[in-house]
């Protein structure tokens, strides 16, 4: 998918069709994530259960309760009701993945763009802080920093968001270092634009295009990254996220056991968000005809 | 020459680079004092704590300023000395805790290098060989579905079914048990790690090996008559794998943290479970510990692999 497969078979019209085309599976994605973020936006005016209220029903026996009309996707073993959970779950989930690659693409992006600009020791310097960042397997670095932090909204994301700097600054500077010596750059310095003018006017617009991609790719990893911090009980200390709605569905063997929609529920959400953002960032990818990268 | 001593001192670089950063992280954003003794450290009121504070800073040596406890802390780590753990008598030494517990680790993570390898090759084969036709749609959409599945998620649905519904796998790791058995129970959080580095390594490869697939000496060996598998695997595969083997050595790093993850849910007293164990009880020199040695295995194997790409392909050293 990622890749035409075989040049070699033209009879293969559709292959390159779909080149062309963002597809039907690149718009369900999107509506997907649309639905996602109006979930994340307006959960507060949604008429939803509360989440954190407990529907005892006598009646039933003793929660956890299998999923029914009244309870779409059951409830846990405290009888909250776990449809309502899951939506609220995509709160924090989306927001930190949306602020941690935002925080990395303006970071990571603007020391890419001038150290592929100016080259010289400020290139090398910021290269040098990439590697050092990426020596780190990024799991092991973001369970180092947020040990000693609060774990808030904004600390969780500014972590991920500084573990995204590397793979964004570097693709950045690779995608600079292609137009900083082209003829459209210098023909705006003989005619006197400033430094400044030249990477937001001419640069910018240009690196922007194979950037887009990654900005999807990257915010499927920081859900993810989010995801695994918070079922390790590592991520943002108040508040429903995925990764903790999972984590407290699979604890006890029990549990999962006696209940499996408390924790399949919210993997499905979040393995649906992950993969259209990897698969809509793979067809903007191919769109735009960018070479392979890795994140 | 000049290509492998620029490599090597760029490698002891990172390694200070990395080792000052997590010295730094721990001893500036943390409070070393506190992690030590806990509540007392505040109570500056009290005789007995005070004096508890200052046989706890020279012990430490936290009446030093901060480059030369570096210093002491890296040529103690270097010697294999890791501190004490933060406990009332300070046993196990941190040492014991990672000897004891690094080997698990490393055979999880290898036993997941080795099925992801053994998967993907055969996988990529079969799919190159086939490219477009709908088997290998349907592989590739597979393999998108598997790079999409966080670990973690993995892990669960994984216990769910083959251990919980079928049964056929062991829920836990039993660390007493013999070889055999710990082996079998290693199977489950090995695939999890597995499973989505195999789609990674299928999609790379079957896209190497497509582009060989189209040369002319495979034609010529079309021609040849010989057997389809035999082109496949004498003919094709070697001259394919030069990214595959590099992109083997980088993943290192993405293995270590689905091993955190795996350890965790199967209860594998691995460094990975001991981290996030040794965080959340603020046990700061275990931390420090595990994190150097991964970060420094890691460079090491990035290193490594840089190497064995010059053997492989003399053109890298210039």
């Amino acid at each position: 998918m990622s890749t035409n497969p075989n040049p070699a078979t033209p009879t293969n019209s559709d292959e390159t069709i779909v080149k062309k085309k963002l597809g039907v599976g690149f718009w369900l994605c999107v509506a997907w994530l649309g639905l996602m973020a109006f979930i994340a936006l307006f959960t507060p005016l949604l008429p939803l259960k509360s989440p954190t209220q407990n529907f005892l029903d006598t009646a039933n026996g003793r929660p956890p309760y299998s999923p029914s009309w009244k309870h779409w996707f059951g409830t846990d073993k405290d009888a909250r009701d776990v449809f309502a959970r899951t939506l609220h779950g995509a709160r924090i989930s989306l927001a930190v993945g949306f602020a941690a690659i935002s925080a990395g693409f303006l970071v990571g992006g603007t020391v890419g763009l001038i150290s592929g600009y100016f080259k010289g020791w400020i290139d090398r310097v910021s290269s040098f802080v990439f590697i050092v960042l990426l020596s780190f397997p990024s799991l092991v670095l973001a369970i180092l920093l947020t040990s000693l932090i609060e774990r808030s909204l904004l600390t969780i994301s500014l972590v991920l968001g500084l573990l995204s700097i590397a793979p964004v600054g570097r693709l950045a500077r690779a995608a600079t270092l292609q137009f900083a010596d082209r003829e459209f750059v210098l023909a705006a310095r003989q005619i006197g634009a400033t430094n400044r003018r030249i990477i937001i006017k001419e640069i910018l617009p240009n690196v922007a295009i194979p950037m887009s991609s990654l900005a999807l790719l990257g915010m499927a990893v920081a859900v993810v990254a989010e995801g695994g911090l918070s079922f390790l009980g590592l991520s943002v200390e108040k508040g429903i996220t995925w990764g903790g709605l999972i984590q407290l569905g699979s604890e006890s063997s029990k549990t999962l056991e006696e209940a499996p929609w408390i924790a399949f529920f919210p993997i499905l959400m979040l393995f649906l968000t992950v993969l259209s953002l990897n698969f809509a960032g793979d067809r903007v990818r191919n769109y735009f005809d960018v070479k392979e990268t890795t994140l | 020459m000049r290509y492998y001593v620029q490599r090597v001192a760029l490698a002891i670089l990172l390694l200070l680079a990395v080792s000052m950063l997590t010295f730094g992280a721990l001893n500036v954003l943390g409070d070393p004092l506190f992690n030590i003794l806990g509540p007392v450290a505040g109570d500056v009121n009290n005789p007995e704590s005070v004096e508890m504070i200052n046989a706890a800073k020279r012990e430490f040596n936290l009446d030093r300023s901060l480059p030369v406890r570096y210093g002491l802390w890296v040529s103690d780590f270097v010697q294999g000395d890791f501190g004490v753990t933060f406990s009332s008598t300070g046993q196990p030494p941190v040492s014991g805790v990672i000897s004891e517990r690094l080997p698990r680790t490393i055979s999880l993570v290898v036993l997941a290098q080795l099925f992801a390898i053994i998967v993907s090759i055969p996988w990529a084969l079969i799919t190159a060989s086939r490219a477009g036709k709908v088997s290998d749609r349907i592989s590739t959409v597979n393999a998108f579905f598997l790079v999409a599945m966080p670990n973690f998620a993995i892990a669960v649905i994984l216990k769910f079914v083959f251990s919980i519904k079928l049964g056929w796998m062991p829920l836990t790791y039993t660390a007493d048990d013999p070889l055999s058995s710990r082996l079998f129970q290693m199977i489950l959080p090995a695939l999890t790690i597995g499973l989505p580095v195999a789609a990674v390594y299928q999609r790379l490869l079957r896209t190497d090996l497509i582009t060989t697939l189209q040369q002319d000496f495979i034609l010529l060996a079309r021609t040849k008559g010989l057997s389809k598998w035999r082109i496949l695997f004498v003919h094709a595969l070697r001259p394919s794998l030069f990214s595959f083997i590099t992109v083997v050595g980088l993943n290192t790093g993405a293995l270590i943290g689905g091993s955190i993850v795996s350890e965790t849910v199967f209860r594998i007293p691995g460094i990975g479970s001991t981290l996030v164990e040794s965080v959340l009880r603020n046990d700061f020199p275990v931390v420090l510990a595990i994190v150097m040695i991964v970060a420094s295995s890691f460079v090491i194997i990035n290193l490594l692999v840089d190497f064995a790409y010059t053997l492989i392909d003399p053109r890298v050293r210039r």
